[in-house]
């Protein structure tokens, strides 16, 4: 026994060295999700509040840049604004048409989180159930169509970014109506495709595609992008590629547009195809 | 003795928000990503003081280890990192000693060591963390070279902010006399 004593006073350092070591082996072998909720529980206070203070001085960076794409979105807000119109048309529509219903309501909503170089991006968003998000609303910037909420908790919610592979959008061409859908290859970020629009239809370089409203998540009308390359027309349809107007790379503030009338539509819809 | 505690706290507080809100965020998109991550919060274990009780020493780089894990979300990787400096520290101090010993009231800095001692300390202290730190965080040998090319050029970037950091503070000693 003392021989013991003696031999752990000798090689005190070593034993504390090696007990420290597995401690810390073992924190590294069990960093399971439950460990690290653990132990980054009972300093979450402190460093969610240091993370939240540095996010404030780098927002605090951008403002310059968040301010001129806020005054740009004012500007064409400003210029779509009825009041810079002379439509007599217009106005008499407004009398008859007793349907002057909100059908989107704009939730504004900053980008938390953020990739454009994976395959399947994602985009997180602070603001959840609790300020009216649901899943599959659309999600788009000032400069237009961003994607489609997937996931939503108390405060935050998931949106799919347009950059993911399973994210197809309906879209039509803005001058002819013709439409089809805009999904992403995995390339780059700023460019996607428009799939399905028939060969007769005609298209030059530079055209305005916008959503079409058939999906039922997006309004109509909101920019999407513009054609940049006419690829070779197959038999029945065309290959064309998209410049996206939404820069994904520098997303900081989004809409999430909440349809008020979805579910009556969807429930029509799905009584429609019942009766069929 | 208070004042050299508040002294090596100032500097451990201040070297962790430097490591944990500058450095950990460099992100360099492309070939070089991963290649070029400083871990300056080494120089904190590497000031204390040359008389420290190694248990206190040991215990202090586990707990230095461990913040920074707590930050980054990597549970016992930078604390097994750390211990292992903070175990083989004494002895490597022990080598590189001048004839008579060390004087207790050597500071481990720049100045205090003489500039081709303080590298060598510097140099070979940082590979062994960044080391055992790739190691752990890899745990396997699976790419092996390319592991060690990280070590290599993640030693030589924490290297590089160090002696800076030896430059810098140094000045403002010397302006304040």
């Amino acid at each position: 026994m003392r021989n013991f004593l003696l031999l752990i006073r000798r090689y005190n350092f070593f034993i504390v060295f090696l007990l420290l070591e597995v401690v810390s082996g073992i924190l590294l072998v069990r960093n399971s999700t439950y460990q690290r909720a653990a132990i980054v529980g009972t300093s979450n206070d402190v460093i969610g509040q240091m993370y939240a203070a540095y996010s404030n001085v780098t927002d605090y960076l951008i403002l310059g840049e968040t301010n001129r794409i806020l005054a740009a979105e004012n500007a064409r807000l400003r210029r779509a604004d009825s009041a810079s119109f002379y439509d007599p048309k217009f106005e008499i529509m407004k009398v008859n048409d007793s349907t002057g219903l909100q059908q989107y309501e704009y939730i504004s909503a900053r980008v938390i989180n953020n990739s454009v170089t994976r395959v399947n991006n994602y985009i997180t968003l602070d603001k959840g159930s609790m300020q009216g998000i649901r899943p599959e609303m659309a999600v788009m910037g000032s400069n237009g169509v961003v994607g489609i909420v997937k996931d939503v908790s108390e405060h935050f919610s998931t949106v799919i970014s347009l950059l993911h592979s399973s994210t197809k959008i309906s879209s039509k061409i803005k001058k002819n109506d013709y439409f089809g859908s805009t999904v992403w290859d995995g390339d780059s970020p700023q460019f996607a495709r428009l799939l399905d629009i028939p060969s007769h239809a005609q298209v030059t370089v530079g055209d305005t595609i916008v959503t079409s409203s058939y999906s039922g998540i997006f309004p109509r009308d909101i920019f999407v992008g513009t054609v940049s390359e006419l690829g070779t027309t197959g038999e029945s349809f065309k290959e064309i590629k998209l410049r996206l107007s939404t820069d994904f790379q520098k997303l900081s503030y989004v809409y999430v547009v909440r349809n008020l009338m979805k579910s009556e539509r969807d429930t029509l819809e799905a009584k429609s195809i019942v009766v069929q | 003795m208070i004042g050299e505690i508040l002294v090596q706290l100032i500097r451990f507080i201040l070297l962790i928000f430097i490591q944990v809100l500058v450095l950990n965020q460099i992100e360099i998109s492309g070939e070089l990503n991963g290649f070029i991550n400083p871990y300056l919060y080494v120089l904190f274990l590497l000031m204390l003081p040359v008389n420290i009780n190694k248990i206190l020493l040991l215990f202090l780089c586990f707990l230095t280890g461990l913040t920074v894990d707590i930050f980054s979300g990597t549970a016992g990787m930078h604390a097994s990192a750390c211990l292992v400096l903070g175990f083989l520290r004494p002895g490597f101090l022990h080598l590189i000693a001048p004839r008579e010993g060390y004087e207790t009231t050597l500071k481990l800095n720049m100045a205090g060591m003489g500039v081709s001692t303080f590298l060598i300390y510097a140099a070979t202290m940082i590979l062994i963390h960044h080391l055992v730190l790739f190691l752990v965080e890899a745990f396997s040998f699976l790419n092996f070279f390319e592991l060690l090319l990280r070590v290599i050029t993640c030693s030589i970037s924490t290297l590089l902010l160090t002696v800076l950091s030896q430059f810098l503070t140094q000045r403002n000693r010397e302006v304040a006399k």
